[in-house]
């Protein structure tokens, strides 16, 4: 089994999604990670020990990279995708209350903003590291963000911008959650986005990597 | 000087990295002209009429040295077929992707000058070459990669390891489009073209020199070829890109704040190309104060220095800059002499050492100090110099005075140790005297006969 869940995170790792993907080409032909996955589960491994022993380690070591340098965003999403075909064989064992996440979180990209690589990037990411995520896709305003925020009070809330022109739209955000709860974490990231910023406006927490929000949730939960 | 200066020769000077008398000032005026109108973006980027005012309104108030026609990454995808979303306070964006919806490259067909808003930007070209001859008019492009990513949405970066064939033949098409555009602008009159391609921020080197270079260097060969300037814009973090994107040949390269000026700087004149940016757009030209925008683009112009360099914001302008900080930025470029005082002021916010001064006075000798901006082109400086000498020479050895000029360090110890804040300054025996204003030499004898009473 420990063999079998090191092929997973060795696939999420590297963006192999399942057998007929060509990517990467070393493991051409060869399972990825949505047979070793289904594999795992048929062999008596549970969701938890997946997510936590594989998808959380592959994705771990992706976002270090990330973080690094090492790699960028086509690489990433390739991991995410590797991860989202394995996750698609946990989800309905964590639906059935089965199994248990670590927290909530709730993500969009700002009001104005139709970008949503970043945002699917940071959901995979914290997905992958066994939080539930909440997405609220593109050019979400205030009143959204609000409404999700009630029904998940211990949700933990990101906003996303590309651009410098819809970056200055997070900061009515920010404000509206603060003013109805000001316990309400709100953690900001994107392109343009700086730590200035995020003083600037009062969130909580500014990220260059989805990493840098994995380590803040997990401290958080702890 | 065998032609004019102009901003447009400053610009062209600076593209061909040579050394300039003045760093020329290119604020990325897109949206924000529209705020100077007091109208919407969606109203602006439709009509030529409003293209031009807005721009010529920019132009009156920041006296740029260039300024791009219009600041829009989706004229061309809108021509495509991608659906816009027009939200009021920034440019349109992109919400339908054709490739994704089942429409083929092979089906879409390079757009011709007539269609969609072409002839919006192309027609405020034309009118803003006539009435500014003497600005370098930058038309922008959208660069193939982002163009792609229009077109087929964020798969792209997936297919680029599942499909590379796909991908190269979308960004084929791409640059093609780009060589239209380039054209279209070219034949408006504008001196540069700009191929903005922000999107390239967000890949690795190897994918960018795989799926990128060769369209990108097929675009500015194609601009080369039409003896017209080209810059590659690019936002976000593209440190990782730069060489690459020099390797490209463009003229220039364009930053954003997210890459330290000062590595874009060695690698773009390593490689004999011009660079320009990276005034931090939101924390400091949206948000800051004027004088906080003037430090800014002094410590870009510090940092890059007059080889090759193109002072401008890292990338569009939010639409509700205030002028206010531009105008500042404006003065400063503009005044050499604030620069110097600027710069001052800023040593002594850092720890600059202050000098013992202790055995610089005499008791039998008055003591000059002038301090000064080293510049030909600071010919107060040079008349107060010339001003103090007239008066001393008189006095004969009972006068010393000395020119202290602030870009050395001994300078900038001197002026702050003496309390100085304008320039020039002239200090006699340690107390401020005379402020920027050239006394008569009448007038600073008498000055040097009262402290000469003083002396032994």
């Amino acid at each position: 089994m420990e063999e079998l869940l090191k092929q997973i995170a060795h696939c999420v790792e590297f963006g192999k999604i399942n057998q007929a993907s060509p990517y990467p080409p070393d493991l051409k032909g060869k399972d990825g990670a949505d047979e070793l996955t289904k594999k795992a589960l048929d062999q008596g491994a549970t969701a938890e020990e997946i997510l936590t022993n594989a998808l959380i380690v592959g994705m771990g070591k992706v976002g270090v990279k990330f973080r690094e340098n090492k790699v960028f965003v086509p690489q990433v999403l390739m991991s995410a995708k590797a991860m989202s075909a394995a996750m698609a064989h946990l989800k309905p064992l964590f639906a059935s209350g089965a199994a248990k996440r670590k927290g909530t979180f709730i993500i969009g990209t700002v009001q104005g903003d139709l970008h949503d690589i970043g945002k699917n990037l940071v959901s995979m990411m914290v997905e992958g590291n066994g939080y539930e995520v909440i997405d609220l896709g593109v050019d979400v305003n205030a009143d959204t963000f609000l409404t999700e925020a009630e029904k998940y009070p211990h949700a933990v809330i990101g906003l996303s911008a590309l651009l410098t022109t819809t970056m200055v739209n997070m900061e009515n955000i920010v404000n509206a959650l603060k003013e109805k709860n000001p316990e309400t974490k709100v953690c900001i990231g994107g392109a343009p986005v700086t730590q200035d910023f995020c003083n600037k406006i009062n969130a909580d927490l500014y990220s260059p990597d989805p990493q840098g929000l994995v380590e803040y949730l997990d401290k958080l939960a702890s | 000087m065998d032609y004019k200066q102009t901003g447009l020769s400053l610009v062209k000077k600076a593209f061909n990295h040579e050394t300039v008398e003045r760093i020329p000032w290119v604020p990325f005026a897109g949206v924000h002209a529209a705020k100077l109108l007091g109208i919407g973006a969606e109203k602006y980027l439709k009509s030529p009429d409003l293209i031009f005012k807005g721009v010529s309104k920019a132009v009156e108030l920041y006296k740029p040295d260039g300024i791009p026609v219009a600041f829009d990454l989706q004229i061309e995808a809108e021509t495509l077929g991608c659906q816009l979303n027009w939200p009021d306070n920034s440019p349109p964006s992109v919400i339908s992707h054709p490739l994704q919806e089942g429409v083929k490259i092979e089906d879409l067909s390079i757009p011709s000058a007539s269609d969609g808003r072409i002839p919006v930007v192309m027609e405020a070209a034309s009118k803003l070459r006539e009435k500014y001859p003497d600005i370098a008019l930058y038309g922008l492009i959208t660069g193939p990669f982002t163009l792609a990513l229009h077109l087929i949405g964020t798969d792209i970066f997936m297919k680029m390891f599942e499909d590379p064939d796909e991908v190269n033949k979308v960004m084929s098409f791409c640059a093609d489009v780009g060589k239209m555009m380039a054209d279209c602008y070219i034949g408006a009159g504008c001196d540069v073209v700009a191929m903005v391609d922000p999107m390239t921020s967000q890949i690795d080197p190897h994918s960018f020199e795989t799926f990128v270079s060769p369209y990108a260097t097929d675009i500015f060969a194609f601009i080369r070829e039409k003896q017209s300037l080209s810059s590659f814009f690019v936002c976000g973090n593209a440190k990782q890109n730069i060489e690459a994107m020099c390797k490209c040949k463009p003229d220039n390269v364009s930053i954003d704040e997210n890459i330290p000026l000062d590595y874009v700087r060695d690698v773009a004149l390593e490689n004999e190309i011009s660079f320009g940016g990276n005034m931090r757009l939101t924390t400091v030209l949206l948000m800051g104060k004027p004088e906080d925008c003037q430090r800014e683009a002094l410590e870009c112009m510090d940092t890059a220095g007059r080889k090759g360099f193109v002072l401008a914001p890292g990338c569009d302008l939010p639409m509700d800059t205030p002028p206010e900080n531009l105008e500042a930025v404006t003065d400063l470029v503009h005044n050499e002499m604030l620069q110097g005082e600027l710069r001052a002021s800023a040593a002594t916010i850092t720890e600059v050492e202050k000098l013992d001064l202790s055995s610089h006075w005499s008791k039998d000798k008055v003591i000059i100090d002038i301090i000064t901006l080293d510049s030909a082109s600071c010919a107060p400086c040079q008349y107060m110099v010339n001003a103090v000498a007239r008066a001393s020479d008189p006095f004969g050895e009972k006068v010393i005075y000395k020119e202290h000029k602030i870009t050395g360090k001994e300078g900038v110890q001197m002026m702050t140790s003496l309390g100085v804040r304008n320039l020039p300054t002239i200090v006699i025996d340690g107390n401020i005297e005379f402020i920027s204003q050239i006394p008569p030499v009448g007038k600073l004898e008498d000055k040097i006969k009262e402290y000469l009473k003083s002396k032994k």
